[in-house]
């Protein structure tokens, strides 16, 4: 056992659907302060991996830990209340909503949430209203995308959808943010400030584990990098050393046997 | 000075608000002139008025369930019957279980009778995909109508429960307000119409319907443009989303569910004291198309979309009697209604797939939206006031 300090600790985490496995003993931490990547082949089973450490699975054996608390099988909601967020590859854009009202479902725990509230204490409701939109101004304005907030959240492209994504994200005040292939499908001048907004989060102190398939945005943004194979870790490491390791190259280019 | 206020007032409302508005504008100026003529009776139109809010009623029901978190129930006419009996029980002069008790008993057991069923359906079904909670709801629908129709023991059958006693029965002033009003006679030039006691009955139960549509309304508004409604058009789009921000859908779903029920049943005592007579035809599954028509016309997600499309509903359902009576028509126009709900249906669908008065605006907490001066510029002329 290392004795650092880790954000989120998988232990031997196993999962099959029927005959096929697809986390095969996984067992990996990420690190406080560390944008953490997590590549691998296609079906190496990361988004599994991000199910199940969320909550969105229920492992078959091993154990997750997040802040050192276990939460093992637990609904993705009490995940949440231990600091762990995490972001979807495809995301759906909210119907009817405006940019600033899809965003302002981010904040956790808002007294307005409860429906009793409502009726009960009205001007406690209409303060955190005041306070969450004020912070999705902010929000919105740190990541340059100030023009969006009354925008129909429809009308807005796949890129900026994933900049919402990531700034709502972080109005739920997380301690590690999982990001399932935030540039995917993103244009590369978007990508370019997906990954500067990625790494000031960072910055600002937010440990962040990632899915990533462009290698050059992961390379350039993930230390260290984890290499996911089969379902189980392959090796980690920094990405140079990730990069030129034979056993990565040929899980990625032999296919495997 | 009115005058431009009002002027004001029409400047502001988007172009379908404008349009409900110059179209209800017409409907009422023609009902003042079918009253005012003696063509429509008084007392009659306030029995229509009362089953057009009912079904208002019922449709805001299923806004906050299929509108606000997209959960499909067909068990609308369920839940309604829920209520109905649920009064008609409590209070009913044949009633085989209870009778004879104050009507705010029957609304008291009807409310928590819905909510215990809602919950027990929600259970199994809200963890599960949207077209499960379709699937158990439509099976209890008929295990609901069943067992109204067959318990005789309990329910007294299909011969139904009678005697049953307006709602402000046994209340001081209001119990005997209808008898202790006096005939008006109200001579308008064109005709002579007489308000009797009938008049004041159905007024009476309109103000109860319309105080419990305002109280409904008032809620739904509220909650709509909330927080709490916030997370449940985020489920409604797209569930996993609102998983992964660490919200509780299950709860959420359930909350929705059992506050669309419990409106419902709602609707359902107040029809029960409203026509005085429940059976288990009440419960026919009819219902319950007539609910989902009335909030897809009137434009999911939308409390006021709901409660137009449930007057549109009631207006076509009861307005084709009416059409028989002009002797040019060369159809019989009643046994077509449900062509004719079909057809608007279809036109509304491909002409305004999103109904006729979607929600307009923001749906942010409106005080805080108009307290934040902070804005960005461009959402300066934007989201004034809720829906």
């Amino acid at each position: 056992m290392s004795n650092h300090d880790a954000v989120l600790r998988v232990e031997e985490l196993r999962k099959s659907f029927g005959a096929l496995v697809a986390t095969d003993d996984a067992t990996f931490e990420v690190e406080r302060g560390t944008i953490t990547g997590l590549i691998g082949p296609n079906g190496a089973g990361k988004s599994t991996l991000f199910n199940l450490i969320s909550g969105f699975y229920e492992p078959d054996a091993g154990t997750v830990l997040v802040n050192g608390t276990e939460v093992t099988g637990k609904e993705p909601y009490e995940v949440a209340e231990h600091g762990l967020i995490r972001t979807f590859q495809t995301p759906r854009k909210l119907e009817g909503m405006t940019v600033r009202e899809a965003m302002m479902v981010g904040p956790r725990k808002q007294p307005g949430e409860s429906f009793v509230t409502l009726f009960t204490d009205p001007s406690g409701v209409n303060e955190a209203e005041k306070q969450n939109l004020a912070a999705v101004d902010r929000l919105l304005s740190e990541f340059e995308i100030s023009e969006l907030a009354t925008q129909p959240a429809t009308d807005i492209s796949g890129g900026q959808m994933k900049l919402v994504e990531l700034a709502r994200a972080m109005l739920a005040d997380p301690e590690i943010l999982l990001l399932d292939e935030p540039a995917a499908g993103v244009n590369p001048t978007l990508r370019h400030s997906l990954a500067e907004q990625i790494r000031r989060l960072n910055d600002e102190g937010m440990t962040i584990l990632l899915i990533e398939h462009d290698m050059e945005f992961v390379m350039g943004l993930a230390d260290p990098v984890i290499v996911l194979d089969r379902g189980s870790v392959l090796m980690e490491g920094p990405p140079d050393a990730v990069q030129t390791d034979d056993r990565v190259i040929e899980a990625y280019l032999g296919g495997g046997t | 000075m009115v005058r431009d206020r009002l002027t004001d007032w029409l400047e502001e409302l988007k172009p379908a608000e404008r349009g409900v508005t110059l179209v209800l504008g017409f409907v009422v100026l023609g009902l003042l002139i079918a009253l005012i003529t003696g063509a429509l009776g008084a007392s009659y139109f306030l029995f229509l008025f009362g089953l057009a809010g009912m079904y208002g009623l019922l449709s805001l029901g299923l806004n906050s369930q299929w509108g606000f978190s997209g959960l499909i129930n067909f068990s609308v006419a369920a839940f309604f019957g829920i209520g109905a009996y649920g009064a008609a029980l409590m209070t009913g002069g044949n009633s085989p279980i209870a009778g004879g008790f104050n009507p705010i008993f029957g609304l008291l057991v009807a409310i928590v009778l819905a909510a215990v069923v809602a919950v027990a359906i929600g259970i199994p079904t809200l963890r599960l995909r949207a077209d499960y909670l379709a699937i158990a709801t439509l099976g209890l629908a008929e295990v609901i109508r069943l067992f109204m129709r067959n318990e005789r023991q309990w329910t007294n059958g299909s011969a139904g429960i009678r005697g049953i006693p307006s709602f402000f029965e046994g209340w001081p002033i209001l119990g005997t307000f209808p008898q202790t009003m006096p005939d008006v006679t109200v001579t308008t030039g064109i005709s002579t119409i007489t308000l009797g006691t009938s008049f004041w009955r159905q007024l009476l139960n309109v103000s109860l319907l319309l105080a419990l549509l305002g109280i409904v309304f008032f809620v739904l508004q509220r909650a709509h443009s909330s927080p709490w409604g916030r997370v449940l058009r985020t489920i409604r789009s797209d569930e996993d989303l609102a998983r992964g921000l660490g919200k509780n859908t299950f709860s959420y779903k359930m909350q929705a569910f059992v506050l669309g029920s419990v409106i419902m049943a709602v609707a359902g005592v107040f029809y029960a004291h409203l026509n005085l007579f429940v059976n288990p035809g009440d419960l026919d599954p009819i219902t319950t198309f007539y609910v989902w028509v009335a909030v897809i016309l009137g434009g999911s997600g939308s409390n006021r979309g709901a409660l137009l499309g449930g007057f549109v509903v009631v207006a076509i359902r009861e307005g084709s009697r009416f059409v028989n009576d002009f002797a040019w028509f060369p159809i019989d126009a009643a046994p077509l209604r449900l062509l004719l709900i079909g057809l608007l249906i279809v036109l509304v669908m491909r002409f305004r797939p999103q109904g006729v008065l979607p929600p307009q605006r923001e749906l942010i907490w409106p005080r805080a939206l108009s307290e934040s001066s902070q804005e960005p510029a461009s959402a300066a002329n934007r989201g004034e006031t809720n829906e």
